[in-house]
């Protein structure tokens, strides 16, 4: 198929061939992208190692030691804000920083620095952030336990990361703007919303870690779930998307199935998300109306969330024997069966009656890492096996494709492990809690449903395990890939600087 | 909408958009099924509004057309679906609650006694009791009530530190309770040694009789509340030392004699200080009085 032949030849640049290298390296910032997807890999291996620490310490509680710092309740938003921000977050913007400039044929806006405070400051938060909640410095805001003073610093890493993004697509060379870069632009835009406005509060001193929210009572439950629900839309699904779109048409060398159904899809996914969070409060005393809204829009949202999966699935469509030859492709595959299936289960649970067997028991757990194991890690597996090579100029792709295969085996068990021992887990409990025998009594005591529960989080932990086992052989695998080719550019060098002494 | 020169027959076109040297998106139309599956739940979210609270107007909201029939003042009414009178519905007519309620009524007017002597209301004070005892108890006293050295007593033994009858537990339930014994630290050396092996012996164990019998007088100051013979009073909770029931001391895990008698010198030199809530603020009368017979029949009770 020959295509217009606007500036479509020119990003020709190819990362693989020398004259692609050497052009991608004056036409885009390569170095900011592999600082983040570099940090996006340490904060993966520590968070996961961190959330496979606290399933154990569920199992085997002595895991605890007494020691307060690495009790359950300390290393939880230690494990969640690794993943969710440390991990998910580096990969965002590696990934962003890397599309918007290959799809605008434009270098990053800011110069260097603009983009280099963007990676200093959100290393630096998440790190300070997670060391303080280790010693006990917490707000308590679910996903936002970050304290004031960071609260701050994000707010400004944000908003530079906002000016970098729009002032790049703002410059671009390309007539059009590409689908992903819409999912990255509501993802960047929404979070500041959300980031800003749960975090609003009133210090108790500007020497002192602690502050009061501005919100109290049912606003204040409402708040947090706006926030809680929106992030997981807009971080962890329209931002993933935005990956998706890029690498997944790149990797199986396809365009992507429909133009229309992303448009629609999109503006769908943007309006209807910021609606549902309240399902996460359903049968508490907020008023019944905000429940309704919630539940509907869940179920509204159903389709729109397809949307992607369709567009992602059916552009895999024609590559099915690649399936064969490619684990990258087995990844993304993967990934998108994980997020239809989460989004499916979600509108699920969102209505009242399933959600009065499923709140409070571990069902939401699980259902939460279908998600984000499923879908996020997948996606950014799949997406940075295509990438790294790119990036350090690595023509023959990999170190190890063998690597690669085990990698997704061991994941793909992982989840499985995890998500049906955490359905065992949480509905059994949901129905334990709410067994009556046949006086109208409780059938179940509280410490009994625990005990029921032990085995499956053994199971959990275990399948935890398999993840973490996975993404540190990656680690290994992109040491491999980025040494191999630093070995070779030295290699070049001497020879190079052997002709000219000669 | 570009052209595509080599466009097979029957193939959708592209929307002629170029990015990143082969990024394209074909113009396919959104999926029937989807478009449809999308109005259906388009559907089932108006036909919800309509149903149920939904949509804030000003100061109120619509209510929606459901409602649900409830007893008030001894007449059916319709009242609107809301989570309240949902809450108040299936606290009337549940099987549940109405079963519950049922013997919560025969019990709540019975005696202790006649509650033992019927089988259906005591294993009614079974059933709820287990519950109660799981939720509030057995994270001191243990799931069975076998107690937790060296702070929580046993209450599966008939040994009963505040009595054991059923007004007694049902009292001790609602209140709360209190254990302290005073610290004797002037008591030191031979002396304490002395008191030590005679506590011991008390309860039969073998010990050096001559320091025994010289600490008989030291157990003048404790007499005062374990009574001279040492069997105790409940009315201050002071234990009886001499039925080998020991909810401070672990005496059975001690290795030999020596090591029994330290941890009475312990408690002789530190004193104890322990305490039980009341729950008469958290269960209802007939809860704590289940629990009552509940308690009581874990050890046979007095």
């Amino acid at each position: 198929m020959t295509m217009s032949t606007t500036a479509g030849t020119a990003a020709g640049a190819h990362a693989g061939s020398a004259v692609g290298k050497a052009a991608a390296v004056e036409q885009y910032n390569y170095d900011i992208v592999k600082k983040f997807a570099i940090m996006a890999l340490v904060w993966g291996v520590l968070g996961m190692f961190a959330g496979v620490w606290i399933a154990s310490e569920l199992a085997w509680p002595f895991l605890n030691f007494d020691v307060a710092e690495i009790t359950f309740g300390r290393l939880r938003p230690v494990h969640t804000t690794l993943v969710i921000f440390g991990f998910g977050g580096s990969a965002l913007f590696a990934t962003s920083y890397y599309i918007v400039q290959r799809t605008c044929q434009a270098r990053l806006w800011g110069g260097r620095w603009a983009a280099e405070f963007t990676f200093w400051g959100w290393q630096v938060g998440v790190g300070a952030g997670v060391i303080l909640y280790m010693l006990g410095f917490t707000q308590g805001r679910e996903y936002a336990e970050f304290v004031w003073p960071l609260d701050i610093a994000i707010a400004v890493v944000w908003v530079t990361y906002f000016l970098v993004y729009t002032m790049t697509l703002l410059k671009r060379t390309q007539p059009h703007i590409y689908v992903a870069n819409w999912f990255f632009m509501s993802f960047i835009l929404a979070t500041a919303l959300l980031h800003i406005f749960n975090n609003l509060a009133v210090p108790v001193s500007f020497t002192s870690l602690e502050s009061y929210s501005l919100f109290s009572g049912v606003q204040d439950a409402m708040t947090q779930w706006w926030y809680g629900h929106n992030a997981v839309g807009f971080f962890l699904t329209a931002a993933f998307l935005g990956m998706m779109y890029y690498f997944v048409p790149k990797q199986a060398g396809r365009p992507i199935y429909s133009y229309r159904l992303s448009i629609v899809h999109f503006w769908a996914l943007s309006f209807l998300y910021m609606w549902v969070g309240t399902h996460h409060l359903h049968w508490t005393a907020i008023p019944d109306w905000t429940s309704t809204l919630a539940a509907t829009f869940s179920i509204l949202l159903l389709l729109p969330s397809w949307g992607g999966m369709i567009n992602g699935i059916m552009t895999l469509s024609g590559a099915w024997d690649k399936l064969r030859t490619d684990p990258i492709i087995l990844f993304m595959i993967t990934a998108l069966s994980f997020y239809g299936m989460s989004t499916f289960e979600g509108p699920l649970m969102s209505l009242k009656s399933v959600n009065a067997l499923s709140h409070y028991t571990d069902w939401t757990v699980g259902h939460v890492h279908s998600g984000a194991l499923g879908w996020v890690a997948m996606i950014t597996f799949g997406s940075f096996y295509h990438l790294i090579p790119r990036l350090w100029g690595v023509a023959k792709g990999m170190y190890s494709t063998k690597m690669i295969y085990v990698h997704f085996w061991l994941a793909t068990i992982g989840i499985v492990l995890y998500i049906s021992s955490l359905w065992v887990a949480g509905i059994g409990q949901g129905l334990m809690l709410r067994a009556f025998d046949e006086y109208g009594n409780l059938g179940y005591t509280f410490i009994e449903t625990v005990t029921f529960m032990h085995l499956p989080y053994v199971v959990r932990a275990i399948g935890g395990m398999f993840f973490l086992a996975g993404i540190i052989l990656m680690v290994y695998n992109v040491y491999m890939t980025i040494a191999g080719a630093k070995r070779r550019v030295e290699v070049d060098v001497a020879a190079r600087s052997a002709a000219v002494a000669r | 909408m570009a052209l595509s020169s080599d466009k097979k027959p029957g193939q959708v076109e592209t929307t002629g958009h170029v990015w990143d040297g082969d990024l394209r998106e074909y113009n396919n139309p959104l999926p029937r099924w989807w478009l449809w599956t999308f109005y259906a739940t388009i559907v089932f979210a108006v036909v919800y509004w309509i149903m149920y609270p939904a949509w804030p107007v000003f100061k109120t909201f619509t209510p929606g057309m459901a409602s649900l029939t409830i007893e008030q003042d001894g007449k059916e009414v319709q009242v609107p679906w809301n989570s309240r009178n949902l809450f108040i519905q299936e606290m009337q007519s549940s099987p549940a609650a109405v079963r519950q309620r049922e013997f919560t009524e025969k019990v709540s007017n019975a005696s202790f006694e006649q509650i033992i002597a019927d089988p259906n209301m005591l294993a009614f004070a079974r059933s709820m009791g287990a519950g109660l005892f799981g939720d509030n108890c057995a994270a001191c006293h243990g799931q069975g009530g076998q107690g937790n050295l060296p702070s929580y007593p046993s209450l599966a033994d008939n040994e009963w530190l505040w009595g054991g009858s059923f007004e007694m537990i049902s009292k001790d339930l609602q209140n709360g309770l209190k254990g302290n014994m005073p610290a004797f630290p002037s008591v030191k050396g031979e002396a304490l040694t002395d008191l030590a092996n005679y506590v011991l012996s008390m309860s039969g164990l073998e010990v050096d009789a001559a320091s025994a019998s010289r600490g008989k007088a030291g157990f003048a100051m404790c007499a005062a509340c374990h009574g001279v013979d040492g069997k105790g009073n409940p009315m201050l909770g002071a234990p009886n030392l001499t039925d080998m029931a020991w909810s401070n001391l672990d005496m059975m895990g001690a290795q030999n004699v020596d090591a029994k008698r330290k941890m009475v010198e312990h408690v002789v030199t530190n004193g104890i200080q322990r305490e039980m809530p009341g729950f008469s603020n958290r269960l209802t009368p007939v809860e704590i009085k289940m629990l009552t017979v509940y308690v009581h029949e874990l050890s046979g009770g007095q």
